[in-house]
């Protein structure tokens, strides 16, 4: 590339991310997010109510060169200009991890194109500084200019950085200390949150997925009716544990329901399962708060950061905004609930700051070193 | 196309009005308690593509239908415990409940799954033409695809092409609506069990362990765990020779991760073992005194066929130095058999007034 423009050049990748449940591929110029497409199986699954490894796999095979070329064309763009290719390889479901990191060594391979191996949990902890494509090609200088002058974008960040991410399969504290420096220092050492609240929504009929309906519910319903126990007080640590919460629902509902009979009624009524909801959602995140104020009291925290699936939850994004407030610290979130979810943007975006460390594979040789990685944890070496 | 205003015609002419035009295979545009709807016979087929070229780029999105009451819902799809749950406590009213179709209804009606979601409205003009109908009407909204939501006829009309409007046969107008969501969507379909299944067990399975004696008494996590390392010592042997399959059951919350744990601990595995229920499989390595093997956790409370449980090489995962551990046992009991090579340790777990957990354990 011959390009003379003084300003940095902003590496564009095209990612990919097959780690579970979505075929999603994105295509990203540095933080700015150009397109982000969530081919999405969740049809395909709810028969089985979750991520069915092998149907997963074909539904992958069958949606990845068709989103990829459809990402292209939104985006407007050839592979010519294209920098880099980023992919997901890992934690997740390893047939499903192996339909994108092949199809990512593929392009790379065809098109000559560095290969970045990316962490799906890194995505998800960086998610919240990807930026809208609100930039139209006439508008785009005018937009710069805001784009510098807006504090809130311009301000450096500032390190450590505490990434708080929630999901329905991971609930994690992770130390970001700068790009590519993490320690992962609290985790949930039984059920994730999302996981946790899909549970206790299916003990009171609430279907599958029911988190949320759960958060729909608990918005009519009355958060101080039933006290949630606050888990895990007593540990110094700062993991979670979210099984006694389920337990305490189980044994809530039992409760009611003999209580109901009592009174001659044929169930819980409509009112008894919104409050259960608001309940449980809050002991949820009471719990998660309790344990996020343990860390900021004692580690020298200057942002906070949330990403995944339940990050999409209203709530907790204003008690989290709330706490960081308080602690007057800066909060961030992704700038919408597709970002939140599994998709290929965030991994973009991080294959973006591993390409400007030079964090990449360019041999085609060295590919085959590169293998799936389901259990991969964010703050362990890369491989 | 005919528009109605509710003022100024008497409820008995626009319910016959209604039932007049769905019974030709018309499209009828009516009030209900989140928004606008469009509806058509959903029995009927020329009406149902009708429909759907009115919504446009459906791209495959199934319709719901709406009934006015339960035991019209019940010819219509399979209504399972979790639905009637659900049909007791929220309607009528603004949720759509999908259950697995009885495919009465035209093709593009129900999912390419076989679901169908349900609506009984909270609306006695709908309720009112619905019984007078005496069939399901589409429950969608009746805003073409990705457009505004409506609350009001001209939200509709201004944003369809004249095309479209032409496909319109009758508005019923009440004016603006409150602007209430959209239906909340529960998927009761999972068939999974809430509780350990009662029936199933007394049918299939030779040990009826939930009537035999308690073994032990656990007062504590850590007591569980120890249980579950004596009962593995016990059958190293077996380990070690052909694997071992440890099946569990107990209600939500009641503590079979736990007793996987205590397994994990006496296995000497490192870091922590999380519920396999999202990913249905977690596999680790372990050595313990110079040797080793895997340690599977899997979570079958979605399983139900025998196929499923053979797509996850679950056959295939019993092997010499391998522990297999499987909660929700139950579900699988039945696609198991005579297939199971090796010994098979079935625990039941419960709680006791006490707050105790009693574990019931059988080898089979």
């Amino acid at each position: 590339m011959s390009s003379r423009k003084v300003e940095k050049i902003e590496p564009i990748i095209l990612a990919i991310d097959t780690s579970c449940d979505d075929t999603s591929v994105a295509i990203v110029r540095g933080e700015v997010v150009l397109v982000n497409i969530v081919a999405s199986q969740v049809d395909l699954h709810k028969q089985y109510g979750g991520v069915f490894p092998t149907v997963a796999k074909q539904a992958h095979r069958e949606n990845i060169d068709p989103t990829v070329k459809h990402a292209l064309k939104r985006a407007g763009l050839k592979m010519k200009d294209i920098t880099a290719i980023g992919v997901t390889v890992g934690p997740g479901l390893a047939p499903s991890l192996e339909v994108g990191i092949n199809k990512a060594k593929d392009l790379a391979i065809e098109f000559k194109k560095p290969f970045i191996a990316v962490n799906h949990i890194e995505g998800h902890l960086l998610s919240p500084l990807a930026k809208r494509n609100s930039i139209s090609k006439k508008a785009e200088n005018k937009n710069k200019q805001s784009d510098d002058i807006d504090p809130k974008r311009a301000a450096k960040i500032k390190f450590p950085v505490l990434g708080v991410v929630v999901s329905g399969g991971h609930t994690d504290f992770v130390l970001i200390k700068n790009f590519g420096n993490y320690e992962r220092i609290g985790f949930s050492i039984d059920d994730a949150a999302g996981e946790c609240l899909d549970k206790i929504g299916r003990m009171v009929y609430l279907g599958y997925p029911a988190g949320s309906v759960i958060e729909e519910f608990a918005k009519k319903g009355d958060e101080n009716r039933f006290k949630f126990p606050l888990p895990m007080t007593q540990s110094k640590d700062y993991n979670l544990s979210f099984s006694g919460l389920k337990t305490f629902a189980r044994n809530l509902v039992i409760k009611l329901k003999q209580e109901a009979t009592i009174e001659g009624k044929q169930g819980l009524d409509k009112q008894t399962i919104y409050d259960i909801c608001a309940s449980a959602q809050h002991g949820v995140f009471r719990h998660i708060l309790h344990k996020l104020e343990k860390v900021l009291e004692n580690e020298n925290i200057k942002e906070l950061w949330l990403g995944g699936g339940v990050a999409a939850n209203v709530t907790l994004r204003k008690i989290l905004r709330f706490k960081a407030n308080q602690y007057g610290i800066k909060f961030k979130a992704p700038y919408s609930s597709k970002l939140c979810g599994d998709n290929a943007a965030m991994i973009g975006l991080v294959a973006a700051k591993k390409f400007e460390r030079g964090d990449f594979i360019i041999k085609p040789a060295d590919l085959g070193k590169i293998d799936r990685n389901p259990k991969w944890r964010v703050g362990e070496k890369d491989n | 196309m005919e528009i109605i205003s509710i003022k100024n015609t008497n409820q008995k002419n626009i319910i016959d009005k209604i039932v007049q035009t769905l019974s030709k295979g018309g499209l009828v545009i009516f009030p209900t308690e989140t928004t606008y709807g469009a509806g058509v016979d959903a029995t009927n087929q020329k009406a149902v593509d009708k429909l759907l070229s009115y919504k446009s780029r459906r791209e495959g999105k199934p319709l719901s239908i709406a009934v006015p009451d339960q035991k019209m819902a019940e010819q219509y799809v399979e209504i399972n415990q979790s639905a009637l749950e659900i049909y007791r406590t929220f309607l009528p009213g603004p949720f759509t409940v999908i259950s697995k179709s009885k495919g009465k209804t035209a093709q593009g009606v129900e999912s390419e799954f076989g679901t169908l979601g349900v609506r009984i409205p909270d609306y006695s003009l709908v309720l009112d033409f619905l019984n007078a109908f005496n069939r399901p009407v589409t429950a969608t909204s009746a805003n073409s695809s990705g457009k505004k939501r409506p609350y009001a006829v001209d939200d509709i009309l201004n944003n369809l092409s004249g095309k479209q409007i032409k496909l319109i046969d009758l508005i019923i107008d009440v004016g603006e609506l409150t602007h209430n969501k959209p239906s909340t969507i529960i998927d009761t379909t999972m068939s999974a069990p809430m509780t350990v299944r009662q029936g199933d067990r007394d049918i299939e399975s030779a040990v009826k362990i939930d009537q035999g004696e308690v073994d032990f008494i656990s007062s504590s996590e850590q007591e569980t765990k120890d249980i579950a390392k004596r009962l593995i010592l016990k059958n190293w042997n077996q380990v070690k020779k052909r694997g071992l399959v440890i099946g569990l059951d107990g209600d939500l919350g009641v503590g079979k991760t736990i007793f996987a744990k205590g397994i994990a601990e006496f296995l000497q595995i490192e870091g922590i073992i999380t519920s396999p229920t999202y990913s249905y499989v977690n596999e680790y390595d372990y050595i313990r005194h110079n040797f080793s093997g895997k340690m599977y956790h899997l979570d079958f409370w979605k399983i139900n066929s025998k196929e499923e449980l053979e797509r996850l090489d679950f056959f295939k995962i019993i092997q010499p130095g391998n522990v297999i551990i499987v909660e929700w046992w139950d579900q699988i009991n039945q696609f198991v058999g005579d297939d199971l090579q090796t010994k098979l340790i079935k625990i039941l777990i419960s709680e006791n007034q006490a707050g105790n957990r009693e574990l019931k354990i059988r080898e089979i």
